[in-house]
């Protein structure tokens, strides 16, 4: 089973949380939550398991950012959704790019760069992917667009 | 006479944004060296409308007509997806009449939108008549789709808890009839292109992708299984009816452009085949689930549906906060991970390969867009 493979997989790497996910509620098989750092370990991990990557992307909670990876495979169906929480204060703290691992998630992590303003440490090219290069704002930031307009 | 360096032997070369083979305003920044691509980067973004961003501001209802426009070649796909999403967030079932209804009009969608890839994609290559035969036979899937949706291109047709009409014996009739039809049309579809030794010697060879690369970049859907990976969500993951149907996935075997242009006339087939014993299947009873709340308020949590779209798969990712509106969309498409693959594959080829390799891919650009 590719779902105990993949636990095995990340057993070392001292996760906050691996753990069944209820998939007739959820779309996910494994659920798990890392700290930013480890995610190209985790996804290192995944490659070598036999995932690909599904999707990546951020959700603004407010007061910090989730960054959700949704892994599946072409060979067995085990959808792993990886959380990965990142505080808002520290901006100096980038969570590392996964590209080298995936190059794939290049245009994902580009893409929660644009609409979040998240910068990934060591991205090779991380710059505007869907809004202008010139733009000076991040729509999908919850706080975007809420100032009153002043004309 | 002038002297060129290394530098200025190089040259950029840009394809689009306006561009007849780019269908869409998708721009590719070519470095070229004489004839031949060393550096291929694709500029996206020049569609974008803010799809995600149009989620947070609307309740689940308001948000069904973007799907139509997210990828209007198979949007009924879409409409699934984002239906089947919010149901299971909902804990909803939909009736076994609304799924068989929902997998017969995907599926014509999806023959509709195959057909669309096949005429302009030989039209990039330069053959004219393709596209008057594949636009011949996808006027009858939109006359059928019209009859039951209202619209002939952008669908908002399912509803959360199944669909809002039924089929009826017109259709139905207009539907077996079409199926005839379109299976006497591949023969000449085979005569006219598959074993055309122009399009062949265009296309065997050209663009391959390897397994190791379509893992590393998550590529779906024909373009993926072109290079031989039997990976499609209506069997890896079934959803909807579609366990109910015999059907099988056509995969290439080398993984070039020509190996994907088969995949995707053989799964014409397999649409027909599905769409045949849906009729044949139909069972009776309601269309849509009871007792569909009029105000729609999920509880707090988050869902991943995938479903397989024409060009792959499409997943959709909510998280809700117990609000009407949805607190984030992410609108995973096919196209964005297909694409993301051609500076790979595009170095050392030709312009004119260029221009195969793109079309094989069979991109909707305002997908990628969003």
């Amino acid at each position: 089973m590719l779902k105990d493979k993949i636990q095995a997989a990340l057993a070392p790497l001292n996760l906050a949380q691996v753990s069944d996910g209820d998939y007739s509620k959820t779309g996910y098989h494994l659920e798990v939550a890392a700290a930013p750092g480890q995610m190209p370990a985790v996804a290192q991990a995944l490659l070598e398991a036999g995932c690909f990557l599904e999707s990546l992307t951020a959700v603004d909670l407010r007061e910090s950012f989730t960054l959700v990876y949704h892994f599946a495979s072409f060979d067995e169906l085990c959808r792993t959704v990886v959380r990965a929480s990142l505080a808002k204060e520290t901006q100096e703290a980038q969570p590392p790019t996964i590209s080298r691992v995936y190059p794939g998630a290049d245009w994902y992590e580009r893409e929660v760069y644009d609409l979040f303003g998240i910068k990934f440490a060591g991205h090779p090219n991380l710059k505007r992917l869907l809004l202008p290069e010139d733009a000076d704002f991040h729509p999908l930031l919850k706080d975007f667009g809420a100032e009153p307009k002043n004309d | 006479m002038i002297e060129l360096g290394i530098e200025e032997k190089s040259y950029t070369l840009n394809l689009g944004p306006q561009h007849p083979s780019t269908h869409g305003v998708l721009r590719v920044l070519l470095t070229m060296d004489g004839e031949y691509i060393t550096k291929a980067e694709p500029v996206i973004g020049y569609g974008h409308r803010g799809h995600e961003h149009m989620a947070e501001n609307r309740n689940y209802q308001q948000f069904l007509p973007n799907m139509g426009r997210v990828d209007y070649l198979h949007a009924l796909a879409y409409n699934q997806g984002y239906c089947m999403a919010v149901e299971k967030l909902l804990g909803l079932t939909v009736p076994e009449r609304g799924e068989f209804i929902r997998v017969i009009l995907s599926e014509l969608n999806r023959i509709s939108s195959h057909l669309v890839w096949i005429g302009a994609y030989l039209l990039d290559l330069g053959a004219f008549t393709p596209i008057l035969y594949a636009f011949d036979d996808r006027e009858h899937i939109l006359d059928l789709l019209d009859r039951i949706t209202g619209s002939r291109l952008t669908y908002c047709f399912y509803r959360f808890g199944g669909a809002p009409r039924d089929l009826d014996e017109e259709f139905i009739t207009g539907a077996r009839a079409f199926i005839k039809r379109l299976r006497s049309r591949f023969g000449d579809y085979e005569s006219l292109v598959t074993k055309n030794v122009i399009f062949i010697n265009r296309t065997r060879n050209v663009g391959i992708i390897t397994r190791e690369q379509a893992v590393k970049y998550g590529l779906t859907g024909p373009t993926l299984r072109g290079s031989g990976i039997a990976y499609d969500i209506r069997k890896s993951e079934p959803y909807s009816a579609y366990p109910a149907f015999d059907f099988q996935i056509p995969i290439g075997s080398k993984g070039d452009v020509f190996d994907r242009y088969l995949v995707r006339i053989l799964e014409m087939e397999q649409s027909l085949r599905i769409v045949e014993q849906a009729l044949d299947k139909l069972p009776n009873g309601p269309i849509m689930a009871d007792k569909v709340p009029k105000r729609l308020k999920p509880a707090a949590g988050e869902v991943y549906q995938a479903v397989e779209s024409a060009r792959g798969e499409f997943g959709c990712y909510i998280v809700s906060q117990g609000d009407i509106k949805p607190y984030r969309i992410k609108l995973r498409v096919p196209s964005f991970g297909n694409l993301s693959i051609l500076p790979e594959v595009a170095v050392d080829t030709l312009v004119a390969d260029l221009v195969a390799i793109l079309g094989s891919m069979d991109l909707v650009i305002p997908e990628i867009d969003r």
